[in-house]
């Protein structure tokens, strides 16, 4: 978890990521975020995120992320 | 038998065509048509079947529009179907054999079938869009393609060419074969479950008041919306109604009337100066946003009656402060389409997510230009990518691409040099939250889109470069003035145009300010107030419309400008 906080604010240091919980939904996060945050994901965790992955339910808050990564690392 | 098929029902089918005629939105057939289906819907006594009642209205729609069309429908839907439901079966097949040899196989083995299945769905996706997308830009760009082919052999004195030949594109085909592709896509990623029967898929591809010109459906948002029965609700009625009132009044009164002027101007296009183009051009911003903006107004408005939400397709698109959220604000339906299906794959695949992760570890990289480059170059190039496919589906010529070049190039450009924006901002001490600036940012914005809407006001590739040219050396005030009014529009037409352009601006700042703090649209907001206000609004744009609206011999108001893509 650390480090996504840390790839997170690395992206975005504006956002507050502790606490918000709709960063898709609420529009704080644009597509050209989501595809960054995607390329510092696949390399952190060696994971492989597709565009079905891409729901907003799944990048909505940074719990929500971590459990994508999880998820996918478990594969 | 083979009589009654090959004769006597295309007979039967060219004659209700004729008599019938191509239901247009701005049609009084349009509206009885709506109205009786509306009534059988409604009355229909087992609500799990309605579905039937649209479906039924959606044939006929189609069949009176040209009916001999019906099998590029019915291909791309039987398609879809099939290809589908294999998808979803091949998945559940793959995940049941996983299970099973879950102790037996090592996680090599597993990894290794997985990705067989993979590429297996990902041949047979490919194969619906191949065929799908394939007869739409066959039948879209052969003109084009044979034509510059022809041109080029001529040129080089090869005595061969390609037959020219005369194509009619089918109702909506760019509509549906988009809309049904994300179908597919959607079942591929397993985002949906593939519909296992085949007329509610015909349904949803084939739903007549989005077909003529989008919004292009997304098959989760609206499907479901369409298969269950909806009982009458009289406030849903009133707002469809409302809406469809809001539609006329942009469609009749402010786009047909400009249309008039602006086809003028483009039948003669050399005949004149930059202060003429100057405004042709600033009316086609009023004619298009009006024009489209209103046909969709109909389209969700028809579809809110039977109580159908259909996506929006606009929201006040000239007030964006970039052109990056204007693309965002304008025909949301095509942008988002594309975002999911096209600028994702690419900018998430894995040679562009490479090419930025080399830049990163290069050394070039570890500089605060590189690191920026490195991160936004994947949906910088995607962006690009992106747009010239929406220029290029806008119509197969040269002027088009240039379009896509425009918007795409303007949009990579801001990514890759936003630091550079930034520091020069805070170096010239510019408040960037302030008013001015804003308004300043939407008034940039606004110009750039106007140097796109050149390329498609422009006959030519060639012709809209003269005009840029003509912008600044050919400006007349006089003279312009004089063309000006020999358009075709009468003074008192042009005061129309002005005085409802300007009740449209004051409605869309309301609509954009109430809808940031009260988060509700206009129709709401009038619901709350006094009954005899609310009629005395509708009154008047009912008047508005029969009084101000442009009618044609027979009330022929002029097409969609969408309908023909």
């Amino acid at each position: 978890m650390e480090e996504l906080m840390q790839i997170l604010e690395e992206l975005r240091p504006d956002v507050d990521f502790e606490n918000e919980t709709s960063l898709i939904d609420g529009g704080v996060l644009d597509s050209f975020d989501v595809v960054a945050l995607v390329g510092e994901l696949n390399d952190a965790f060696d994971i492989e995120i597709k565009p079905n992955h891409l729901i907003p339910a799944n990048f909505n808050s940074a719990k929500a992320i971590m459990a994508l990564v999880e998820e996918l690392q478990d594969e | 038998m083979i009589y009654f098929f090959s004769t006597i029902l295309p007979q039967f089918l060219d004659n209700m065509q004729r008599v019938i005629g191509p239901l247009t939105y701005t049609s009084l057939n349009f509206f009885l048509f709506v109205a009786v289906t509306a009534l059988v819907y409604f009355l229909f006594p087992a609500k799990k079947f309605r579905w039937v009642i649209l479906l039924v209205a959606n044939i006929f729609f189609y069949m009176v529009c040209g009916w001999r069309f019906g099998l590029f429908i019915l291909f791309t839907t039987l398609s879809a179907y099939l290809i589908g439901l294999w998808l979803e079966h091949r998945a559940k097949a793959s995940k049941k054999l996983l299970k099973e040899k879950k102790a037996e196989w090592s996680r090599e083995e597993k990894k290794k079938y997985k990705e067989k299945t993979k590429v297996q769905m990902r041949l047979i996706m490919t194969l619906a869009l191949v065929l799908n997308f394939g007869i739409l830009a066959f039948l879209k760009y052969y003109g084009f393609f044979s034509g510059s082919l022809n041109d080029l052999l001529g040129a080089f004195k090869i005595g061969f060419s390609l037959p020219t030949l005369k194509l009619l594109m089918p109702l909506g085909i760019s509509f549906y074969t988009f809309q049904t592709m994300g179908y597919v896509v959607d079942v591929y990623r397993e985002k949906t479950p593939a519909q296992r029967n085949p007329l509610k898929l015909l349904l949803f591809v084939s739903f007549f008041p989005q077909i003529i010109q989008g919004p292009i459906s997304v098959y989760d948002q609206l499907a479901g919306q369409l298969f269950e029965g909806h009982s009458f609700d009289f406030t849903r009625f009133k707002h469809g109604c409302e809406l469809i009132l809001w539609g006329f009044f942009k469609k009749l009164v402010i786009a047909d009337k400009a249309v008039i002027a602006i086809t003028t101007v483009t039948s003669d296009y050399g005949a004149y100066n930059g202060t003429t183009l100057t405004f042709t051009v600033l009316l086609y911003a009023l004619q298009l946003y009006t024009d489209f903006s209103g046909g969709i107004d109909i389209s969700r408005g028809v579809a809110q009656i039977f109580g159908i939400d259909m996506i929006e397709n606009f929201r006040r698109p000239y007030f964006s402060k970039s052109i990056n959220e204007y693309w965002r604000r304008w025909h949301i339906s095509l942008g988002a389409w594309m975002k999911n299906y096209v600028f994702y794959p690419i900018a998430m695949s894995n040679q562009f997510l490479t090419v930025s992760k080399n830049i990163k570890q290069s050394r070039f990289g570890k500089t605060a230009a590189g690191a920026h480059i490195a991160k936004v170059l994947p949906t910088s190039v995607a962006s690009l990518i992106v747009f010239l496919l929406v220029g290029i589906w806008h119509g197969a010529s040269w002027k088009y691409v240039a379009f896509g070049v425009w918007n795409g190039g303007i949009i990579m450009l801001s990514i890759l040099m936003q630091p550079l924006f930034d520091a020069a901002a805070d170096k010239l001490h510019v408040n960037r939250k302030s008013i001015p600036f804003q308004l300043f940012r939407v008034f940039r914005t606004f110009i750039v889109v106007l140097v796109g809407y050149v390329f498609d006001v422009a006959p030519t590739f060639s012709e809209s470069m003269r005009t840029f040219w003509l912008f600044f050396t050919g400006q007349n005030f006089q003279e312009g003035m004089q063309q000006i009014g020999s358009l075709g529009l009468t003074s008192n037409d042009f005061n129309v145009i002005g005085l409802t352009t300007a009740f449209l601006l004051l409605v869309s700042l309301f609509q954009e300010k109430h809808e940031k703090e009260y988060g509700e649209n206009v129709r709401q907001f009038l619901d709350k107030k006094p009954f005899m206000l609310r009629w005395a609004v509708v009154f008047v744009g009912v008047l508005a419309v029969v009084v101000l609206g442009v009618y044609g011999s027979g009330y022929n108001a002029a097409d969609f400008v969408y309908m023909q893509f």
